[in-house]
């Protein structure tokens, strides 16, 4: 019993804080579920004054609506997992062949060409993609999804950091190898890849988060509907119909905001690691 | 067999082998630096080319006119200085605010306790949804009508609904909301990492030293701190000088143009007004331009402040 | 009067239990060595002295006054830390100072305690200095001098040699001894070095998985173990121990033991060969085989050789004897068992 009171006592201090922690933990989850709960309303709750805060009436005739609007939502979600997964394949392609050059082969010429791409880092997007637009129309790729993947190829900071792990695996690893006749390939594939594997996992996962939440990119790549991404879905529920209707625009956003966050749900913890790491053992 | 024919043979040996191994190295590094080329030095090289002349998507290159687009947006016309105006207000705004909160909130969610991993993990959230996403939510949250929930929260104070994202006082910093709450778990958690390689002992040690929390925060925290705070200074500053998309999607830029940012008057100048992609360029180039001599200005002036252990 | 008292007091991390129901008197003035193996518990019992790993459940005195929850800043005490913990932002001077600039001491005196201290540590020099650029002993030093500097009624130190080379470490510890003596405070201080407990303490505190095995002077926990694991941790090499056919133990240390060529009567003799050889200059360490066991004899006899065949004998005077536990059997305990002890003890004589 003492020692109850005793701990209680002790916690005491800190139970101001706690509390004031879990009202912000409240105000900032609640955009998500403010979101949410109004996508489940009916467009006449969704306006109501005062605003309630639990639907009184619970339906999908936001969702329905929208599917019904003739806009072809599968088709903007298919356009963002190609594209998502387009870049991070096409990434791993270029960056991964280029980290272990870097990082464990001599080149003639090997520090000019370290030097371009470290180079590369200080040109911003926002200056490039008039130049890049103007050659993909001039190549006739803008009807097509090729331009949302292609100019994203070489991820400089995955290059970055995968070069910094590669060169923590230990030279006589590969030696060995080498001396047990192993191809490069191999030698990429069952020695580098593997032990750099928290590098590459934090790399995709910016690159997933990227891809698949851009907006801007597809914005200017695209002017027909049949290449754009789930991103640019949103909007079309808006524009589709005269004024706001805020449950249906709720509604199509939770579209793209429910695969993250039910994801996030689940493996927050791996997520959160992957953030953290900094590529230092 | 003679010596020398012996030598020879070992040097076409080294050789052929050699250059094989050259080649292949710079096989595996040409895709890169291929790409490189390609989407990222010569569009630069050609934005300059551009900013020099008067045109369209379609014909770029219809008249030459040298600096004049430069002139036009610095000098002539007040439309370019006015945006970058308002981003620099955006910026200066933006990045006390979301550092400071940044910082005071990983130094108070710093101990391993579950409430403390809990809340981590919901401050996180908001940073992997998309910025468009995150726009919509806060456009209905500040929605003018009386359904919106912010005017909601103030009519329960007495007050009238508020246009928050039409004024001229209120749009802007309803932007920065959006974005302070969408990218504050990330900073924070970069933070709270940094915060882990402090030893634990300091903070003991001070605790003997009769040291307030305050005073620990200042005097070992902070210090001990202001690398990353530094690297994140520059990052931040950088990155919401390019803001576009949240502004767009809640404002639109007004009104008027009292929220319109650079990168949106690059963007309408190269796509939807005529004739002036040159201006586009121009722009372009002069924001890189900024955008370089913040960080360098960062790093000159900022750099003896930082303690590096 | 800064005698600290320990009442019950246990300690538990999630399901571990480190500490369990310990009672312990550390006496005011003297310099007291908490040693043991790692996770015995002595650094948890030091921070629970500082307050800054407060104990589960149990009480805490200090002077008679309960400080179970009081807050470490309140307590007398001031604490050096394994890794010197020193603020790594601040010069010297500031590192030194900062607890008195909280405790709101007046300039001037500030001043003149940071200057007397910084001398009696010798960092004069190096006031203006950042840890950084200083060598691991002078950093030692700086977190001394902040520990004294509050003048405190308890000092406590987290095994702050340990991470010093040999030959600083030998000498901060005489350092360390001429402090204690001029000072005359009550020194706690923990380590897993056995040599550094004896050489140091006025009382040992030897600890084993959150239990004292034994609290004496050197001499006593040297010469009058309580048990097996005393009789074995101190001590280098450590003590010999063989079974007895009556389920008990029967010990003795390697430089009580004597070596000749033939057998000797009235003592525990043995019959062996030498196996190794270890020469250290002033004495000489033999590992000699003797069938069951092998033993330690540490002697001042360079002359014998590798592969020879020794006899060891151990005086009665000399042997030690515990129970099946562990725990000590003395003479005082019964004279007549005692007898019956040595004699089963020179019944395992083998020559």
């Amino acid at each position: 019993m003492y020692q109850l009171k005793r701990r209680f006592v002790n916690y005491l201090p800190n139970l101001f804080s706690d509390i004031l922690k879990l009202i912000c933990v409240v105000v900032f989850v609640f955009p998500f579920y403010w979101m949410i709960i109004t996508s489940f309303k009916t467009y006449g709750e969704a306006i109501q004054v005062p605003p309630t805060l639990w639907p009184k009436n619970f339906t999908f005739i936001a969702y329905s609506n929208i599917y019904n609007m003739g806009i072809n939502f599968w088709q903007y979600a298919q356009n963002s997992v190609i594209v998502t997964a387009g870049v991070i394949i096409l990434q791993c392609l270029v960056m991964i062949p280029a980290a272990y050059s870097f990082a464990k082969r001599q080149f003639v010429g090997k520090g000019i060409a370290w030097a371009i791409v470290i180079s590369a880092l200080m040109i911003p997007g926002t200056c490039t993609y008039v130049p890049i637009y103007m050659v993909m129309a001039k190549a006739g790729l803008i009807p097509s999804l090729w331009p949302q993947i292609i100019p994203h190829g070489c991820n400089v900071f995955g290059i970055f950091m995968l070069r910094q792990a590669f060169k923590q695996v230990p030279d006589e690893l590969l030696e060995s190898a080498r001396l047990d006749s192993a191809t490069e390939l191999q030698i990429v594939c069952r020695i580098m890849l593997p032990m750099a594997k928290a590098a590459l996992i934090t790399i995709c996962l910016f690159s997933f988060i990227g891809t698949w939440n851009s907006y801007f990119w597809p914005l200017v790549m695209t002017n027909n509907d049949k290449y754009r991404p789930l991103t640019m879905y949103i909007e079309r529920v808006q524009d589709a119909d005269v004024g706001n209707k805020w449950n249906q625009v709720m509604a199509a956003n939770v579209l793209l905001v429910g695969p993250v966050l039910v994801i996030y749900l689940f493996a927050s913890q791996k997520i959160i690691q992957a953030f953290t790491y900094n590529g230092v053992k | 067999m003679s010596d020398l024919t012996l030598q020879r043979q070992a040097k076409r040996k080294l050789n052929g082998k050699f250059i094989r191994n050259q080649v292949f190295s710079w096989a595996l590094v040409l895709p890169a630096i291929l790409f490189l080329c390609l989407f990222t030095f010569y569009p630069m090289g050609n934005l300059v080319h551009l900013s020099l002349y008067r045109g369209n998507i379609t014909n770029p290159y219809k008249t030459f006119r040298g600096i004049e687009n430069y002139l036009d947006i610095l000098v002539r016309r007040p439309q370019f200085m006015t945006t970058l105006k308002n981003t620099a207000l955006y910026v200066c705004m933006y990045v006390p605010i979301c550092l400071s909160l940044s910082v005071i909130f990983a130094v108070w969610l710093q101990k391993a306790r579950k409430i403390n991993n809990f809340a981590q993990t919901c401050f996180f959230a908001p940073h992997l949804v998309a910025t468009i996403s995150s726009a919509f939510m806060w456009s209905w949250i500040f929605s003018p009508e009386s359904s919106g929930i912010a005017n909601g929260i103030i009519k329960v104070f007495g007050f009238n609904t508020h246009n928050w994202l039409g004024s001229s006082s209120t749009a802007m910093v309803c932007v920065m909301i959006m974005n302070t709450w969408a990218s504050i778990g990330h900073h924070a958690l970069i933070f709270l990492s940094a915060l882990k390689s402090i030893p634990g002992e300091v903070y003991e040690a001070a605790e003997l030293d009769s040291s307030s929390a305050v005073k620990t925060f200042f005097k070992i925290t902070l210090p001990l701190l202001s690398p990353q705070i530094f690297l994140m200074l520059i990052t931040m500053t950088t990155n919401s000088f390019k803001i576009f998309e949240s502004v767009r999607q809640m404002t639109g830029g007004g009104p008027g143009i009292s929220t319109k940012t650079v990168c949106m008057f690059i963007y309408d100048n190269a796509f939807e007004t005529n004739n002036t992609l040159g201006l586009a360029g121009a722009s372009s180039i002069v924001l890189t331009i900024i955008l370089m001599l913040i960080t360098l200005l960062d790093f000159k002036g900022l750099e003896k402040k930082v303690h590096y252990q | 009067m800064a005698e600290i008292r320990f009442e019950k007091v246990c300690k538990f991390f999630d399901k571990a239990r480190i500490i369990e129901d310990l009672d312990l008197t550390i006496q005011d003035g003297k310099f007291t060595v908490l040693v043991g193996a790692s996770g015995c518990g002595k650094t948890t019992l030091l921070r629970m002295i500082a307050g800054i790993g407060p104990a589960t459940s149990g009480h805490i005195y200090m002077d008679g006054k309960e400080i179970t929850d009081v807050a470490p800043s309140k307590r007398d005490i001031a604490m050096v830390f394994q890794n010197y913990a020193i603020y790594p932002t601040m010069t010297v001077r500031e590192n030194i100072e900062f607890g008195l600039k909280n405790k709101k001491v007046p300039k001037a005196e500030r001043e003149a305690l940071i200057k007397e201290y910084a001398e009696i540590v010798g960092l004069t020099e190096y006031l203006d200095r950042k840890p950084g650029t200083l060598s691991g002993g002078q950093r030692q030093r700086i977190a001394l001098a902040r520990a004294m500097v509050k003048k405190p009624a308890v000092f406590l130190m987290d095994e702050p040699l340990s991470n010093l080379d040999a030959k600083l470490r030998v000498q901060m510890r005489t350092e360390l001894i001429e402090l204690h003596n001029r000072l005359k405070t009550t020194f706690v201080y923990v380590t897993h070095d056995q040599v550094e407990a004896m050489s140091m303490a006025d009382v040992i505190v030897l600890m084993n998985k959150g239990q004292i095995m034994q609290e004496a002077s050197p001499e006593d926990i040297y010469n009058d173990p309580n048990n097996v694991f005393t009789a074995q941790f101190i001590g280098t090499p450590p003590m010999n121990i063989v079974d007895m056919p009556d389920g008990n133990k029967m010990g003795f240390r390697p430089e009580k033991v004597k070596m000749s060529d033939v057998p000797v009567q009235g003592c525990y003799c043995h019959k062996g060969e030498i196996l190794t050889r270890e020469m250290l200059g002033s004495e000489t360490l033999y590992k000699i085989d003797c069938g069951e066991y092998t033993f330690m004899v540490k002697t001042d006899k360079p002359d014998f050789a590798m592969g020879e065949k020794v006899f060891i004998h151990v005086a009665n005077e000399h042997l030690y004897f515990f129970d099946a536990e562990g725990q000590r059997i003395r003479k005082t305990d019964g004279e007549n068992q005692y007898a019956q002890l040595l004699q089963n003890a020179g019944g395992m004589s083998n020559v």
